[in-house]
């Protein structure tokens, strides 16, 4: 491509170059300078351990905030039962009464499953349960009410929701009052939240951090390549061919990094699941300590490329149109 | 080839490198451009190669005016031209050949026609045999010679030179000054700038002076009239 002197193109190798072919060799070409930056940084294996090593750590902390997240909720999701409503039932509905009554709060769109306990059977399990056995047999009469057990469907099962049912179940006339536990999921739904939302601001600090570090990684091989650039820029090398091989640099830190985090969670994993499964056991629960899956893994992945990507842009933005060949 | 119209740059500051200098290098001609340190030689030659633009007046190559060169074109303007160096700015990182070829990578040409170029520019300089020298292993004279290589390696119409015998000794300079007296023959333009005077007399050129920045009359262009 000759700007000064259009005789040249004859010469040049870029002659009779069709659009396919050009864009064909502009990728050949980062390509190359993408397999040659990777070659340059196996070079120099101290220093880019160093910083690959940093980044892993910095990619490790959100990573395993994140895995605690999502155990956590694992484990407060078998709590769902937990937003149960029971229905007392008036003492002067019949039984008749009360069945009709778990009939027609079994159409209610909000409700998933409604279970009827009477109070014979409410009694035989106070019986069973309580220790006081035949104690109970001296009296008259039942003291239970007749318990309708609402289960409401998912999205009524959150505390608010959750409530509002309540208000609007308690209006049928059968209904004494109902009951609802959800003082302590609350304070859990709480806790998660700011679990969660805690998660988020420190990895976005530490994501921050990450492009930091290879910005500034990049900027002091800028630096170090300053001879290199002015040279590259006196014998006709455009921005971009100057800018792509410390592009490349930046994601394959990303990627290493990312690796490196990886890797260094699965052994975090590894060596805390004997424990996990100690603490598991004692409250008899079948909870299994949850790792990165493939699709996690590739989201920290390509999180890290774009970090990596991301602060080596900025750097190559910044630094390298500085370096002018000012010396002929 | 090279045409300069009342072309002024004062540098920020106030020092003024050049004032209202024109001038003419005609196609396949070779000139010397002398002056004394500080006159404003190198300022010239940036503003060929575009590393400095004129504070006023146009520069123009091949009749296309550089003022209306856009900074992202500069890196196409810059393969036209080839330029050698004093202290021949060689990139240490890498072997003669890499050097040489960098030209070529920057334009993505394919790698068995580099390799051609880059043999028959050594050849021409006389170092194939240190094709795959490092070159802080080279003396000076090689050094110089392998920044001429990779100046003429694409086969530019023209060639500038900043006080490319600088260094060496008066033998060493013939002989680069012999290299690029073949290549004018070969057709290519060729800009020297040197405070050797020596040199100049030994060799029947043109050589336009410089003096404090103003263009001193041209024997030769006075010949013509």
């Amino acid at each position: 491509m000759s700007l000064l002197f259009k005789s040249r193109e004859a010469q040049t190798t870029s002659q009779n170059k069709s659009v396919f072919l050009q864009v064909y060799f502009f990728v050949i070409t980062v390509l190359r300078q993408g397999v040659n930056s990777l070659g340059e940084m196996w070079r120099t294996p101290m220093a880019s351990m160093m910083t690959i090593l940093v980044l892993g750590l910095s990619l490790t902390l959100p990573a395993t905030l994140y895995i605690v997240v999502k155990n956590v909720q694992q484990v407060s999701s078998g709590f769902n039962d937990a937003a149960e409503i029971s229905l007392f039932v008036k003492e002067s509905m019949s039984e008749q009464q009360t069945q009709t009554l778990a009939k027609r709060l079994a159409l209610y769109p909000e409700v998933a499953d409604v279970k009827l306990i009477s109070k014979s059977q409410a009694l035989d399990e106070f019986k069973r349960i309580s220790g006081f056995g035949q104690a109970l047999d001296y009296l008259e009469e039942n003291p239970l009410p007749n318990v309708v057990l609402v289960t409401p469907t998912d999205r009524y099962r959150k505390p608010q929701a959750a409530q509002q049912l309540l208000d609007k179940l308690e209006k049928e006339r059968e209904v004494e009052f109902g009951k609802l536990d959800i003082e302590w999921l609350e304070r859990l739904n709480a806790l998660l939240s700011l679990l969660k939302e805690s998660v988020v601001t420190i990895a976005l600090l530490l994501l921050s951090a990450v492009i930091l570090i290879i910005g500034n990684t990049i900027r002091l091989s800028i630096m170090d390549k300053k001879e290199e650039i002015q040279v590259l820029k006196l014998v006709g090398a455009t921005n971009t061919f100057i800018h792509t091989p410390f592009i490349w640099t930046g994601i394959w830190y990303g990627i290493v990094g990312g690796l490196v985090a990886f890797i260094s969670v699965a052994l975090m994993l590894w060596w805390l699941e004997s424990a996990v499964s100690m603490v598991a056991g004692v409250y008899q629960s079948s909870f299994v300590l949850q790792g990165l899956n493939l699709n996690e893994l590739m989201i920290l992945l390509l999180l890290a490329i774009t970090l990596g990507f991301g602060g080596s842009f900025l750097s190559v933005h910044r630094y390298i149109k500085d370096i002018e060949p000012d010396k002929v | 080839m090279i045409k300069f119209d009342q072309v002024s740059k004062t540098y920020p500051g106030g020092h003024r490198a050049l004032e209202k200098v024109s001038f003419e290098l005609g196609n396949g001609e070779l000139a010397f451009l002398t002056g004394h340190s500080g006159a404003g030689k190198s300022t010239l030659l940036k503003l060929i190669s575009v590393m400095e633009r004129p504070s006023a007046g146009h520069v123009f190559i091949n009749g296309v005016d550089l003022n209306g060169v856009s900074n992202r074109q500069i890196p196409f303007v810059r393969r036209d031209i080839g330029i050698i160096f004093q202290n021949h700015r060689l990139l240490e990182r890498y072997n003669v050949f890499d050097n040489v070829a960098l030209p070529l990578v920057i334009e993505g040409m394919h790698h068995k026609h580099i390799a051609k170029r880059v043999h028959a520019a050594l050849d021409k300089v006389g170092l194939l045999d240190k094709v795959r020298c490092q070159p802080s292993t080279l003396s000076g004279g090689e050094q110089q010679r392998v920044g001429i290589a990779r100046a003429i390696v694409n086969s530019p119409p023209l060639l500038l030179a900043d006080e490319p015998t600088g260094n060496l000794d008066p033998e060493l300079s013939m002989e680069i000054l012999k290299l690029f007296e073949d290549f004018n023959r070969h057709g290519t333009a060729v800009l020297i700038a040197t405070h050797d005077l020596g040199l100049i007399a030994r060799m029947k050129y043109r050589s336009l002076t410089l003096n404090h920045g103003r263009m001193s009359q041209d024997p030769l262009m006075e010949g013509g009239l």
